[in-house]
């Protein structure tokens, strides 16, 4: 993969999107320019979720090939094509982790956060910063407490049990609190569609 | 059984209404399990207010991946990809090449059989469908002609001589499943865990706790369709309520089957 000019944002994001509906058409040279354009992203996901480099790599093809499969399943008028993959990489790590028997989470959320002179890579297509903001906004009017558990939930792919294990709580009480973490989160995002 | 806001199952240990939208949000965070895991994925693919729910909190959720650092994979991975899609389209299209006259015969018989197996899914997903209109509050099963197209692999389990029997069809590309667990009952006591023990001999992979009685379609993730190919076996474990709890040994094997093509 050799480098080229950084696209702005918006191309890249449209040059993804145009990527995206050529796959669909069955178009196949357009995969090798989705994987270029988005595999250190989505690559990142799988690392953070699954803790394992090989296991990481398989769930990357896994989401490649998959993508070549059934290119029809994204919806272009919907999310943004990078929101997409990304969402769609994260769930297959994480049916990896649950279905397999691989241990995940094996770093811990604060360790593996980007420091804070680490830039992304330059060919790191990132989501769509107003949706950032508001999901980051929810996200923050949540107790710290709740809010946590639900990033670790979200950034390590632990369980209900896991989550409720660490905080030595039963798990009847960490159901409930990130149940009414969600419903609040889900009022807040809800709110910022309609203004 | 339509939309998606109907029959929230309360949850006694929280105060929490834990109704359809709550658990899309908590599959999208990724706390399913077991069970309810395949349940979602089953509901997802028949339920279009579930699965638009569940593509709402993804879309919200997926700006907090921006905070994830990225990672380049290895050169292999791509050769990996590349050479995963080249035999894949091999195999979908030998009539392309005239050299390989015997494999067109081969393929046209593979046809004719799958559309023979698909009319007795049908059939018996019928069967089902008449059953669950007895029980409300069930999802009903994915109709075959949804599930499309390919040669589908087979596996029956008949459960000791009791005449009872698991059908568990796998339609390749699809990666769906339909397991059909018709006439099992629940006991209240233990719940049946069905594992996928792979051809190469490799570690067994949970397919998730069987729903009795019911005929249940459950999308795979890649993991398991790559291992689930002609000489993949199952067995049903029993297991404690909710499925085989982690760190421990699973339960007894009550029954065995393995896969073939049709």
């Amino acid at each position: 993969m050799a480098s080229r000019p950084r696209p702005s944002t918006a191309e890249a994001r449209e040059a993804l999107r145009d990527a995206m509906a050529r796959l669909a058409d069955g178009d196949q040279s357009a995969l090798e320019e989705i994987y270029r354009a988005t595999r250190v992203k989505l690559f990142g996901i799988c690392l953070r979720i699954l803790g394992d480099q090989k296991e990481a790599e398989d769930a990357l093809q896994d989401v490649y090939v998959n993508l070549w499969q059934r290119a029809d399943r994204y919806d272009p008028t919907r999310a943004s094509p990078i929101a997409w993959l990304a969402a769609f990489a994260r769930n297959r790590a994480i049916d990896r982790l649950r279905t397999g028997k691989v241990r995940g989470g094996a770093v811990p959320v604060e360790e593996a956060a980007p420091l804070a002179d680490e830039t992304p890579l330059a060919d790191m297509l990132l989501v769509d910063a107003e949706q950032a903001a508001q999901i980051h906004k929810c996200l923050g009017g949540l107790d710290d407490r709740t809010q946590g558990h639900i990033r670790a939930a979200f950034f390590e792919g632990q369980t209900y049990a896991q989550l409720a294990e660490a905080a030595d709580v039963p798990l009847g009480t960490m159901k409930s609190w990130i149940r009414r973490g969600l419903m609040r989160l889900r009022a807040c995002l809800e709110a910022s569609e309609v203004a | 059984m339509n939309g998606s806001e109907n029959t929230p199952p309360q949850t006694p240990d929280d105060g929490v209404q834990r109704d359809d939208p709550m658990i899309a949000a908590e599959w999208a965070l990724g706390l399913l399990e077991g069970e309810e895991l395949l349940a979602a994925r089953g509901k997802y693919a028949t339920d279009p207010a579930f699965a638009a729910r569940k593509e709402w909190w993804d879309d919200w959720f997926a700006p907090l991946t921006d905070a994830i650092p990225g990672a380049e994979p290895r050169a292999q991975v791509w050769d990996g990809i590349s050479a995963r899609i080249a035999a894949q389209q091999a195999a979908a299209a030998p009539a392309g090449d005239a050299a390989v006259p015997t494999n067109v015969v081969a393929l046209e018989a593979r046809v004719r059989r799958w559309q023979w197996v698909a009319g007795l899914t049908s059939a018996a997903a019928a069967v089902a469908l008449a059953l669950f209109a007895f029980a409300p509050g069930r999802s009903p099963v994915e109709t075959p002609a949804q599930i499309a197209a390919a040669a589908p692999m087979v596996a029956t389990v008949p459960i000791g001589e009791t005449g009872l029997r698991l059908d568990v069809t796998y339609i390749p590309e699809s990666e769906k499943m339909l397991v059909a667990a018709i006439g099992l009952t629940a006991d209240g006591v233990h719940d049946h865990e069905l594992w996928l023990v792979p051809a190469d001999g490799g570690a067994l992979q949970s397919l998730g706790v069987v729903t009795p009685g019911e005929v249940r379609s459950m999308v795979l993730p890649a993991a398991i369709t790559a291992k689930l190919g002609d000489g993949a076996s199952l067995v049903l474990t029993r297991e404690p309520i909710g499925g085989k709890p982690e760190g421990v040994d699973a339960g007894p094997v009550v029954a065995k089957g393995a896969f073939t093509p049709v």
